[in-house]
């Protein structure tokens, strides 16, 4: 028995733009999201606080994102957290009311994307959080990350968070890009298809230089220093493959870190139902294999927004509406040779939008050499507290892979199940045996894909209905 | 040319891994063959319980050897001897602890019945509904994930080859010696041991024996780090619960519960509705669970024959090629049952009896 | 690091909670780990490891840095909304 047509997983610009399609389409449609609200990170709904901070655009198309998914008559499910998935497919939630599990023959997964992260000695002190992170404590909170923050890594977020940091009356040490200058200039043939956007990058920079902020390109932090949090930060000059060269350093004063490395596909649904995947470094890593409509290697699923390759904000609604199309296709429904021309248009619209994203999570992509900037004593894996030095120590005993390296060393093991260290950690390995990222392969994804407190699954129960089956022979 | 080994073992697990290291102390030049990496399959993602008190009867001479194997690999298996707790809620559950119990005492093992409120006196958070309980002392835990790394070191001091990401594609006889193809070239053996769990079935199709070999999908979760919960190992009268607490404070849930797949689709996957029983079952022995989370539910392969016995001896009808796998209580008895396969292929009397795999043989191979 | 870090000053309603033993406020609805952060309690916990403090770090319910306990449930801060009389204990 199906609840709906069509479940959506993420709310966000392209889990909304597909919902709203789907529903044009006559099907029926639910969708959940973590958050109190739709909007995903990007059109994050502000705190119910937050009254005056001043609007942003940002702001303006997340309530009208918001009001369009309202009228469509699609159900959303806010505040659910989505544990684990059955084929065929049956959701399993946890909600503020307890657990809800929701049934349907299509599933879109448009869960977005995480921070990849490249670890830093230091990156563990209170005070150093990650560019996204930033950009929640500042959009959604009106919370400034310090008083004077020092932001890095790669990718267009820096400029975003730093130029909100100014913005909002915060100091910022320096902007620190690992990516030369040169590797901007090369991707400026993408961008000049979108001169809206460029004129937004170009109007946080100039607030940046108006501020007088520092910009180091070809930059990376060296480490990050302090005893209870952040006090000081020392950066250096990387070379083009991100290499950190030479003893220029210096050191910053500095009471906030914020680093983040670009962003890494969420693929954790996909992975758990079994759809194969391949490593796109373009797209920013591993992203399901998908037909036009965006359907994966399993029936009936499929994916849509920066879960299927970060390509931004602006084209998620349109891989949104591409995979709803599809699932109406593979329902008969809203079907005639118009709705095939619809799709060839969408996707060819999709492409074209996706081009500037997809230019922008390239810059940020870290080349390979990038292993170089964590220093053996940098923490790696946080949950289980293990250093580079530990990993290299099991990668030389014989670690190929990251399941090897987790058997042996417990990496990725804890509770965020390696989302913040798979990278790196395959970086690692990468780097010390040349191995390519689909022999060394990612993390597993295993129920729960986020931790459930024990009595949230079992709820209240009465011993004697457990269905206990015949025990063992003896 | 390539090089003829005494003994190529397909299968790089426990039973496999033991096998081989015994062949190569007695002489034998040994390969063994893993189409992952060693102890990548069942060995390594079982829930590492050793208790007594959940093993069969008649194998139980096979796990107190196994036990005295694991506690000598001691820190470098991560092993723990705790003592483990078997636990009855109701009367018809303590019926059937007092009948098992008794059986597996006369086999040998030192369990001994315990009284509630010694049960509270040993693990003050456990429930106070228990109405029955075992005790065992020699029982325990390991860690199963160190099971490749620890059978690597000795196969290497044993001076077994290792090839592994290797799937065997084909069997050939030629001649006197097995011929294995693999996609990394060919390999030559006078013998061979077919040890390669829950995959026994269609590698037994390679050398024409068709194995009566199904594959249980057992269910473990684990809980994130926590405080001192329980310190020993945890059961239930019917089996279907493993409970024990780590060193580093996270709890291993595991009982035998039933997940999806099978070796032939080469996935499995947890099934949400085995996986709540299972964690009501948890958290009724231990109601203080309640204060953790759950980070993480997987399952393995677990291969059985009908009988549920071990499958352990010469394959029937194919001179030199030999078959071990199905081992109920695998982990704790894999070192011993193992070690005793490369004393029958090496011609050697075994110190206990083996399970000849020819009981399932049909047709003309039935008289062998 | 002194002072709290929020931006403007026209807020609703404030409730207070407290963390550690400590009263701290909040402006209703913003989560936990928004406003231990925002006036400096940035330090939720020790690592077991290396024994260094540990605080909010994706602030997206990833990297569960930010766990603390509630009702001696553990908790992700920054997915927990504050409400008043909340009780927050860091974890050990």
């Amino acid at each position: 028995m199906s609840d709906y047509d069509l479940i959506l997983l993420g709310a966000g610009p392209a889990g909304a733009a597909a919902a709203i399609k789907a529903r044009s389409l006559g099907l029926s449609v639910g969708v959940i999201d973590e958050a109190s609200a739709a909007g995903g990170q990007v059109y994050r709904t502000p705190s119910p606080a937050l009254t005056a901070t001043q609007p942003d655009a940002d702001r303006a198309k997340g309530d009208a994102l918001r009001a369009k998914l309202a009228a469509s008559g699609a159900v959303l499910y806010a505040n659910h957290r989505v544990w684990s998935l059955r084929p065929g497919f049956s959701v399993i939630a946890i909600g503020p009311d307890g657990p809800l599990t929701l049934e349907a023959p299509n599933l879109i997964v448009a869960a977005g994307a995480v921070e990849r992260h490249i670890p830093v000695t230091g990156w563990t002190l209170p005070g150093v959080i990650g560019l996204a992170g930033a950009t929640i404590l500042l959009k959604a909170h009106g919370v400034l990350p310090g008083r004077r923050v020092v932001v890095a890594g790669s990718g267009p977020l820096l400029l975003l968070v730093a130029s909100k940091i100014v913005a909002a009356g915060g100091e910022v040490a320096a902007v620190v890009d690992a990516a030369p200058r040169a590797s901007w200039l090369a991707r400026a043939g993408s961008m000049l298809a979108r001169p809206d956007l460029i004129t937004k990058g170009a109007n946080w920079l100039l607030a940046l230089l108006k501020a007088r902020v520092p910009i180091h390109s070809g930059t990376a932090i060296r480490a990050i220093h302090g005893t209870d949090g952040v006090e000081s930060v020392t950066i250096g000059p990387v070379d083009r493959d991100w290499r950190p060269v030479g003893d220029a350093e210096r050191t910053l004063a500095a009471d906030a870190v914020c680093l983040g490395f670009g962003l890494l596909p969420s693929t954790d649904v996909t992975r758990l139902l079994g759809a194969e995947h391949r490593y796109k470094p373009e797209l920013g890593g591993w992203i399901p294999a998908v037909d036009a409509s965006l359907q994966t290697s399993v029936p009936g699923l499929f994916v849509a927004g920066d879960g299927a390759g970060v390509r931004g904000a602006d084209a998620a609604p349109l891989s949104g509406e591409l995979a709803a199309l599809g699932v109406a296709r593979r329902l008969g429904r809203g079907g005639g040779g118009g709705s095939a021309g619809e799709a060839a248009q969408t996707e060819a619209n999709w492409h074209k939008s996706g081009r500037f994203g997809a230019a922008m999570s390239a810059l940020a992509m870290p080349p390979p050499g990038a292993a170089a900037m964590i220093d053996p004593d940098a923490t790696v894996c946080r949950c289980e507290g293990l250093t580079r030095a530990m990993l290299d120590a099991a990668i030389a005993a014989g670690a190929r892979t990251l399941a090897d390296l987790k058997a042996t060393t417990r990496c990725g093991m804890g509770p965020c199940g390696g989302r913040v260290c798979g990278e790196a950690a395959a970086m690692l390995i990468a780097a010390a045996t040349g191995w390519d990222r689909e022999a060394i392969g990612q993390p597993s994804a295993r129920p729960p894909l986020r931790p459930v407190p024990l009595a949230a699954i079992t709820g209240a129960f009465d011993y004697d209905e457990l269905p206990i089956p015949a025990p063992a022979p003896l | 040319m390539s090089a003829l080994y005494d003994l190529a073992v397909i299968g790089g697990g426990i039973l496999g891994s033991a096998a081989a290291c015994r062949a190569a102390e007695g002489g034998m030049r040994t390969i063994v063959i893993e189409q992952q990496t060693l102890g990548s399959g069942a060995s390594g993602v079982n829930a590492g319980t050793l208790s007594l008190q959940i093993k069969r009867v008649r194998l139980m001479p096979y796990a107190i050897k196994g036990h005295e194997l694991w506690e000598k690999a001691g820190e470098r298996v991560g092993f723990h001897k705790t003592g483990g707790i078997t636990l009855a809620f109701n009367q018809r559950e303590a019926d059937l602890l007092h009948e098992r119990m008794a059986l597996k005492r006369e086999a040998g093992a030192p369990i001994e019945l315990i009284t509630p409120a010694r049960v509270a006196e040993l693990e003050p958070n456990l429930s106070r509904k228990v109405v029955a309980a075992s005790w065992c002392a020699e029982d325990g835990y390991a860690n199963a994930s160190l099971s490749g790394a620890y059978y690597r070191t000795l196969l290497e001091a044993a001076g077994v080859d290792i090839r592994e990401r290797t799937p065997v594609t084909a069997i050939d006889r030629s001649g006197s010696a097995f011929e294995l193809a693999t996609p990394a070239g060919p390999v030559r053996a006078t013998r061979l041991l077919l040890a390669c769990g829950a995959w026994l079935r269609s590698a037994g199709a390679m050398i024409g024996l068709d194995l009566p070999v199904r594959a249980r999908v057992n269910t473990v979760s684990v809980t994130e780090r926590g405080p001192a919960l329980v310190g020993t190992v945890v059961g239930h009268a019917t089996g279907l619960l493993t409970l024990k607490q780590k060193p580093n404070g996270s709890i291993l849930i595991g009982g035998g519960w039933q997940g999806t797949g099978s070796p032939d689709e080469g996935r499995s996957s947890v099934d949400p509705a085995t996986l709540l029983p299972n964690l009501r079952l948890a958290m009724f022995a231990v109601p203080g669970l309640d204060r953790f989370r759950v980070v993480r539910s997987w399952t393995g392969f677990e291969a059985n024959v009908p009988d549920f016995f071990p499958l352990a001896g010469a394959a029937p009808g194919i001179d030199n090629a030999f078959l071990l796998g199905c081992v109920r209580g695998g982990y704790t008895i894999g070192p011993y049952i193992g070690a005793l396969m490369g004393d029958l292929i090496l011609g050697r009397e075994p110190e206990l009896p083996l399970f000849d795999p020819g009981r399932f043989a049909t047709g003309a191979s039935a008289a062998a | 690091m002194a002072g709290d870090l929020r931006i403007g000053s026209a807020w609703t309603r404030t409730v207070s909670f407290r963390f550690d033993g400590e009263t701290l406020t909040a402006r209703e609805g913003e989560t936990l780990a928004a406003a231990l952060y925002a006036q400096g309690r940035r330090t939720l916990r020790i690592s077991r490891d290396d024994s260094g403090p540990r605080g909010a770090f994706c602030f997206m319910g990833v990297c569960q840095e930010c766990v603390v306990s509630i009702d001696g449930r553990l908790t992700e801060a920054c997915r927990t909304p504050v409400h008043n009389g909340l009780v927050v204990e860091s974890v050990r």
